[in-house]
C-alpha cells in the first residue's frame, strides 16, 4: 500500500519526467480514475510552467563591466600577494640557508644547544654521494670553525678553535635533512627527515642569531 | 548537467575548451572571456537563490575567483560550465547556511528590487503589448517575492530543478542529501508556492 508521502512522490516524479514509461502509465491511468489528484496534477502543472518562464537562467549583470575588472584586479591583487609570500619565504629561508643548507645538517642539535657552539652548513653532491660543508656559523664568535675535506679518502674534518673543552659523554650527532618548512608568521624554521618527522625547529633571536626551539 | 550551457558554436567565438587551457596557462584575458561568456547565468542562480541583488553580485564573483584559484586542477574531464556552476553553488550553499536565512516571509527593499526583466534573454521573444507586457512583469514579481519566501533548501530545490533543469539525482548531489529529501522538499516547495500564488491564478493579472 502506498504512503501519502509516496504518491506526493510519485506526482512530483511524473511532473518532472523521472518516471519510467510503464511507470507514467500507471500513473496516467490512476490519474483518470481520481479527479482530486487530476486536479492537483494539473495546478502543479501549471505552476511548474510559470517558474520556467517568469525565473530566467540568465539575468544581465548589474555593473556587468565592473563585474569583470575586479575579477581581474582580484586576480592580480592574488598575484601579488602570491608572489610577496613566496619572497617572504625565501628571504626567511634563504637566511637560514647560510646557516642551514639542505639536504645535509649537521653539527649537533644536542651540543648547539647545550653549548651554543655551532652550526654547519652541508651540500651534498647528489650525483657522487659524497657531502661537503659549503660554510659554517658559530654563534659564539669566539670559535672558529675550520673544514678539511678529501675526496680520496671520503672524509670531513671539522675543526672548532677556541671551543670549550665538550665532555665526553656529549656526542654531536649528523641529521639528514630531506626539506625544510619556513612559517613567516612565528619565523620558524621546520626541519624534516626523509619519513617527514621534525628533526628539529629553529628561531631566530633577538639578535637575529639562531636558535634551536625543538 | 543537462542545463549546463553550450560552449560557444560560432566558429569566430573560442571554444570552452581552450579558454580553459589558456587559462590554465595563466592567460587571464581568456578567462576574463569565460566570465563575461557565464556572468548572467551564473549570476542569475546566485540571485534565484539568495534574493538579493548586492550579495548574488558578490557571490557570483567569489564563484569566479574560485574557479581561476582552482583551474589549475580541472581536468576538462566535465564542461567547464558545470564544473563552474558547482563551484558557484558550493559558494552560495556556504554562504546560505552561515546566514541560516529562514523563509519566514521576511522582505526588504534589496530582496526585491531586482526583478527578472521581460526583456531578458531568456524570455520569449515577441513584442508583447504593452499591458500584457505589464501583466507578464507583475506575475513575475509575485513569483520573485513568492520564491523569496521559500526556506533555503525549497528555493534550491525549485531553482535546481525548474530553471536549471537538474535531474533528482544531480539535484541530491549537488544539495548532499537523498533522493526521497530531494522529492520531498520539490513537493512541499511546490505546495508552498501553489499556496502563496493562489490568488494569482484565481484572480489572474
Amino acid at each position: 500500500m502506498k504512503t501519502p508521502s509516496d504518491e506526493n512522490h510519485d506526482l512530483i516524479r511524473w511532473l518532472d519526467g523521472e518516471m519510467t514509461a510503464d511507470e507514467r502509465r500507471t500513473f496516467e491511468a490512476t490519474l483518470q480514475n481520481d479527479p482530486e489528484l487530476a486536479a492537483e496534477a494539473e495546478s502543479m502543472r501549471q505552476l511548474s510552467e510559470s517558474l520556467k518562464t517568469h525565473l530566467p537562467a540568465e539575468m544581465p549583470v548589474p555593473h556587468a563591466d565592473f563585474f569583470n575588472s575586479q575579477i581581474q584586479v582580484r586576480i592580480a591583487q592574488m598575484d601579488l600577494d602570491e608572489a610577496r609570500e613566496r619572497e617572504k619565504a625565501a628571504a626567511s629561508t634563504a637566511s637560514w640557508f647560510s646557516w642551514l643548507r639542505m639536504p645535509w645538517l649537521a653539527g649537533a642539535a644536542a651540543a648547539a644547544a647545550a653549548f651554543a657552539i655551532a652550526g654547519l652548513v652541508w651540500t651534498q653532491n647528489s650525483s657522487s654521494g659524497t657531502s661537503t660543508i659549503a660554510s659554517t656559523y658559530t654563534p659564539n664568535p669566539a670559535v672558529h670553525a675550520q673544514v678539511f675535506h678529501s675526496s680520496d679518502a671520503q672524509a670531513t674534518v671539522l675543526m672548532l678553535d677556541g671551543l670549550e673543552p665538550v665532555p665526553a659523554e656529549k656526542k654531536i650527532v649528523g641529521f639528514r635533512v630531506h626539506r625544510a618548512e619556513s612559517d613567516a608568521e612565528v619565523a620558524t624554521t621546520t626541519l624534516f627527515d626523509e619519513n617527514g618527522s621534525i628533526i628539529a625547529v629553529v628561531s631566530k633571536d633577538a639578535k637575529g642569531q639562531p636558535t634551536l626551539l625543538q | 548537467m543537462s542545463a549546463a550551457a553550450p560552449a560557444a558554436t560560432d566558429p569566430v567565438e573560442p571554444l570552452d575548451v581552450d579558454l580553459v587551457k589558456r587559462s590554465q596557462a595563466g592567460d587571464t584575458r581568456a578567462f576574463d572571456l569565460l566570465v563575461t561568456r557565464y556572468r548572467s547565468r551564473i549570476y542569475a542562480m546566485t540571485y534565484h537563490l539568495i534574493q538579493n541583488e548586492t550579495e548574488a553580485w558578490d557571490l557570483a564573483q567569489e564563484a569566479f575567483i574560485k574557479a581561476w584559484r582552482a583551474l589549475p586542477n580541472f581536468k576538462l574531464d566535465a564542461a567547464f560550465y558545470t564544473w563552474l556552476y558547482r563551484i558557484a553553488h558550493n559558494v552560495t550553499y556556504d554562504w546560505l547556511r552561515k546566514k541560516k536565512i529562514q523563509g519566514d516571509g521576511e522582505f526588504d527593499d534589496e530582496r526585491t528590487e531586482h526583478r527578472a526583466m521581460p526583456g531578458s534573454r531568456t524570455a520569449p521573444q515577441g513584442f508583447d503589448a504593452p499591458d500584457r507586457a505589464m501583466k507578464r512583469q507583475e506575475l513575475g514579481c509575485r513569483i520573485q517575492d513568492a520564491i523569496a519566501r521559500l526556506s533555503p533548501d525549497h528555493r534550491q530545490a525549485i531553482v535546481l530543478r525548474e530553471i536549471e533543469g537538474l535531474s533528482y539525482e544531480e539535484i541530491a548531489e549537488m544539495m548532499k542529501c537523498s533522493l526521497g529529501t530531494v522529492m520531498s522538499r520539490l513537493f512541499y516547495a511546490r505546495k508552498k508556492l501553489q499556496e502563496m500564488l493562489k490568488d494569482t491564478y484565481e484572480n489572474p493579472v
